[in-house]
């Protein structure tokens, strides 16, 4: 005779169910995890011990002190302008450095995806045969070096460049116009086109999996071209759109090669800050703080996007 | 190919343009004549080329790149693909902070991870630089942007299609073989590629990680000390480009030879 | 191809799963294998800097051992510094005379046996007792090469009166905004400062209220001033050559390579002064090779052979008297002075700062760039 109820023995079935799932997805992470705990989480946690640290020469000082983020925050009675906007920061560069490194990599990020969302779109959608082809010929610029493409993009703007001397022999300008080269433009377009790539491919990835059934049925239901795209397409790749954008925008907040080599000398951001502390001003403890605090600003303003747009709803549709 | 020449079409033809324009114009400067790449052009000639073939510190350093990229992009998908899986498939409880840890390399500056990870090999672990650190190093960087786009491509798939898959008297491991990776394929072609160009391209890590051999990036940084040296450079960017869109391309016809296709889904 | 090939059939999903099973792990485990780490600790190891790693710099070191010592190049001495400390295992570092003093507060340079040297007689005798290659009375630096610091400049693409009497204040004045670059380094506050009136042996050592006040004045206007702060010379070289910028912060090479391609270009003498550095070479105390190796290595860059490849190949002077015997007498004339004990009492040698001073320097200026927009 079993005292058990068959309720009960379905939810326990149910229950040594999800349990095995759990086992076989955690299974399934530890390789990566692995990975990543032992090359990450030490660092991490090296960083944020060091944070907390003091630099004296060459001698660290380790007992504990918040005295390298509080000189992130102290104030000041007479405020630095820079740019119009006071700042009342005792050491105002960190603060200053971080404004203008969002602002440059906002702008930058939404460049990149405005560019590439109609090349996935094309590349999902209008190219039938030798997708593969497609995909690799769009990387192969990608494949010589970064410094030979900032390198290009100089002779491209530069005082002599191809568009200066183009326009010159077309006889529309005397003078080579100076302003291409060296300012937050000439960083936009050249994080632009270093960056495209990276955000075709996980556009192009949701698009291609969307159901083509859908966009026929839309149709069928009288929907125009515009409606259609607004109402299936667009919604449908939002994860991979989302994606892209992160992947740009999050590592560009750090950046500091393309800045410094095409940016003139208002190049700077918070990056080199970073590098600076670290190597030349021998100040690895403040460095980490500021590394720090700027990955938990970049954090906050991720979770803020990702819930404005609400991330959660986008992820769980299904198709 | 043109069968609509509408605004998609036009705009990808200008997308490629604004790729390819800068980057044309390397080969433009490896054949001219001067120490400068600036318009007007001095003349044609081919010792760049001959220069480039004759360094062999640049070889070798093109070689271990190579080396290093192909390894970390395998690496990075073949470590990508069952964490994203997991991520998507299984609703475990802690994926959230797994997800947003595994994410954690996309924030941190690069010349933290590099002096980091600098002093955790040497003192902590007591590992020689090598290519090796590089490729580990790059490995850690390239994981985030292979998740992302296996996710980005395995999230929302009816997983009444794999329940059904093991209905049907499938293992698992049939099920991840004849449903899963076919549904995820693009996304681990994109997974490769774009591990394979973060790799190839990285300087920090590369710079502060490596030992006495040279990765590509870090090679040619030190050339930029010496001018006269630039066109060699150029030359060697223009082999890269043009050689590997004649391979890509010389693949593709070859292939079409070999296995004509009417189905146009094909890919 | 063949990995492109076998991308494509994937993709197709023409390729069997045993196939692509098979070439799957005839790949991986090939790749698994081809990055050989350097197994021989013998050898020795060289912190150099990019381009210094050519075996023209060394012959009699690779005719004795057969083979190139290895090579780990930097972009800085910090960087240099940074891998050193964190537990890099050099022989030998290329550290310059303002900079090798951080490296022996750091504990890890050695003091040099000279009398291990073969030409260590033949080095000139002002540069054997410099500041630099000597540190708290010990030798710390065998001195290799030595060059100039100075203004560059376009004669035709200036007034006529800048060419008699050039300085260095077309740096720091608006109407030359745009046409000059200063290179990224605290020089632009120090030779400020030295425009301003201030003699040079005051300027390197500014520090708190009176160096914040130079920083505010003349690095501020630097900044402002300069097209682009250079940190390759391939960058400044080639604007110098377009005409995008007519002046320029300079070592002897930006001369010789443009001169070279036909660019009318001076180094100018300027009134405030041109200034002097010498690079040289340091046993570190962390390297596993032999010594002997690390001597033989250093002797080797003094030879005169090496001096001659430094002045026809790059501008740049050598240590060696001897070298400028054997060097092309065109390749000479073509660097102006010749002589380094004339042009050390002819020109401001760099001096080194301490650390503390150093570290104010690279603070200053990295907020004075920061400000800009």
């Amino acid at each position: 005779m079993t005292a058990v109820s068959e309720p009960v023995a379905a939810s326990r079935t149910r229950d040594a169910e999800r349990v095995r799932r759990w086992l076989r997805g955690y299974g399934l992470l530890s390789p990566a995890l692995a990975v990543m705990i032992a090359m990450l989480a030490l660092p991490v946690a090296a960083l944020v011990l060091l944070s907390f640290w003091t630099q004296h020469g060459f001698e660290l000082d380790r007992s504990p002190t918040i005295e390298n983020y509080a000189q992130l925050v102290r104030l000041k009675d007479e405020p630095t302008v820079w740019f119009g906007i006071p700042f009342y920061f005792a050491y105002p560069v960190p603060a200053i450095l971080m404004i203008k490194s969002l602002v440059m990599s906002l702008s930058a990020t939404v460049a990149v995806i405005a560019l590439a969302y109609p090349m996935a779109y094309f590349l999902a959608f209008r190219v039938t045969r030798n997708k593969a082809m497609w995909i690799i010929l769009i990387t192969i610029p990608f494949w010589t070096s970064y410094l030979l493409r900032v390198f290009a993009w100089k002779i491209v703007l530069g005082f002599n460049g191809a568009i200066n001397s183009g326009l010159k022999a077309l006889g529309i300008i005397d003078q080579p116009l100076e302003f291409l080269l060296y300012n937050p433009g000439a960083v936009v377009i050249t994080l632009a086109h270093s960056w495209v790539a990276f955000a075709i491919l996980p556009i192009y990835v949701s698009l291609e999996k969307i159901d083509r059934s859908l966009l026929e049925a839309a149709s069928d239901l009288g929907d125009s071209k515009l409606k259609r795209f607004l109402r299936i397409t667009l919604p449908l790749s939002a994860p991979g759109t989302v994606a892209a954008a992160l992947l740009v925008f999050i590592p560009t907040v750090g950046d500091y090669v393309t800045p410094t080599l095409v940016g003139g000398p208002g190049g700077t951001m918070i990056g080199n800050l970073v590098q600076e502390l670290f190597l030349k001003q021998n100040n690895a403890p403040l460095g980490a703080a500021v590394a720090i605090t700027m990955m938990l600003i970049i954090a906050v303003i991720v979770a803020i996007f990702l819930w404005a747009i609400g991330y959660r709803r986008i992820r769980s549709r299904r198709m | 190919m043109l069968r609509r020449l509408d605004a998609v079409w036009i705009y990808a033809i200008l997308f490629v343009i604004f790729l390819y324009g800068p980057v044309l114009l390397m080969p433009v400067f490896a054949l001219n004549d001067g120490t400068f790449a600036t318009f007007p052009l001095k003349g044609f000639t081919l010792k760049n080329f001959s220069s480039m073939a004759a360094n062999t510190s640049m070889i070798l350093a093109l070689q271990n790149s190579l080396k290093i990229a192909i390894s970390v992009a395998i690496l990075a998908t073949a470590l990508a693909i069952p964490a994203s899986l997991a991520l998507t498939r299984f609703r475990l409880p802690g994926g959230g902070p797994i997800q947003s840890f595994m994410m954690l390399p996309l924030v941190i500056p690069s010349i933290v991870i590099a002096v980091a990870l600098l002093v955790i090999i040497l003192k902590i672990f007591g590992i020689q630089l090598s290519l090796w650190t590089v490729a580990a190093g790059h490995v850690l960087i390239c994981l985030p942007f292979c998740m992302s786009v296996l996710m980005a491509r395995l999230e929302g798939f009816d997983p009444s299609l794999e329940e059904a898959s093991r209905d049907l008297g499938c293992t698992a491991w049939q099920t991840f073989w004849r449903l899963t990776f076919p549904l995820a394929v693009p996304g681990v072609i994109s997974s490769l590629l774009m591990g394979f160009i973060i790799s190839f391209d990285e300087f920090v890590i590369a710079f502060f990680l490596t030992g006495t051999e040279n990765t590509l990036p870090v090679y040619l940084f030190s050339q930029l000390r010496f001018p006269n040296k630039l066109p060699g450079v150029l030359a060697l960017g223009s082999l890269i480009l043009v050689g590997s869109a004649v391979l890509v391309i010389a693949a593709e016809v070859i292939r079409k030879r070999g296995a004509p296709s009417n189905n146009p889904g094909d890919y | 191809m063949q990995r492109i090939k076998f991308i494509d059939r994937m993709a197709q999903g023409k390729m069997s799963r045993r196939q692509m099973l098979q070439s799957a792990s005839a790949f991986g485990v090939g790749a698994l294998f081809l990055p050989r780490p350097t197994a021989a600790a013998e050898v020795l190891t060289c912190l150099e800097w990019g381009g210094y790693d050519s075996a023209d710099y060394f012959q009699a070191y690779v005719d004795k051992y057969g083979a190139q010592p290895n090579f780990s190049i930097f972009a800085g001495e910090e960087d240099a510094l940074a891998k050193v400390l964190a537990g890099f295992a050099a022989d030998v570092m290329h550290p310059c005379n303002y900079s090798v003093a951080r490296f022996v507060n750091a504990g890890v340079a050695a003091e040099i046996d000279t009398s291990r040297l073969s030409h260590w007689n033949d080095i000139f005798p002002a540069l054997q007792s410099a500041e630099g290659v000597i540190w708290d009375g010990k030798t710390v630096m065998a001195p290799a090469d030595w060059g100039n610091s100075s203004l560059a400049y376009r004669p035709d693409l200036l007034p006529p009166e800048f060419n008699e009497n050039p300085t260095w204040a077309i740096f720091y004045d608006e109407e030359y905004k745009g046409r000059v670059a200063m290179t990224d380094n605290e020089m632009a506050i120090i030779i400020g400062a030295m425009v301003g009136g201030m003699p040079y042996d005051e300027a390197y050592k500014l520090e708190g209220a009176a160096l914040e006040a130079a920083a505010k004045e003349w690095g501020t206007k630097a900044v402002n001033v300069s097209k682009f702060l250079w940190t390759d010379s391939s960058e400044v070289q080639q604007a110098m050559a377009s005409g995008e910028i007519v002046a320029a912060y300079a070592w002897n090479d930006l001369i010789a390579n443009l001169r070279a391609e036909g660019v009318p270009v001076e180094f100018a003498k300027p009134k405030e002064g041109m200034f002097t550095w010498f690079c040289g070479l340091t046993l570190l105390n962390t390297g596993k090779a032999d010594e002997q190796a690390a001597y033989d290595f250093i002797d080797a860059w003094l030879s005169p052979e090496t001096g001659k490849a430094l002045i026809e190949g790059s501008g740049y002077g050598h240590a060696n008297m001897k070298a400028f015997d054997i060097a092309d007498p065109e390749a000479l004339a073509n660097m102006g002075i010749t002589d380094p004990v004339a042009m050390m009492a002819d020109t401001i040698v760099f001096k080194t700062p301490s650390d503390a001073v150093q570290e104010g320097f690279n603070k200053v200026w990295g907020d004075t760039k920061a400000l800009k927009y």
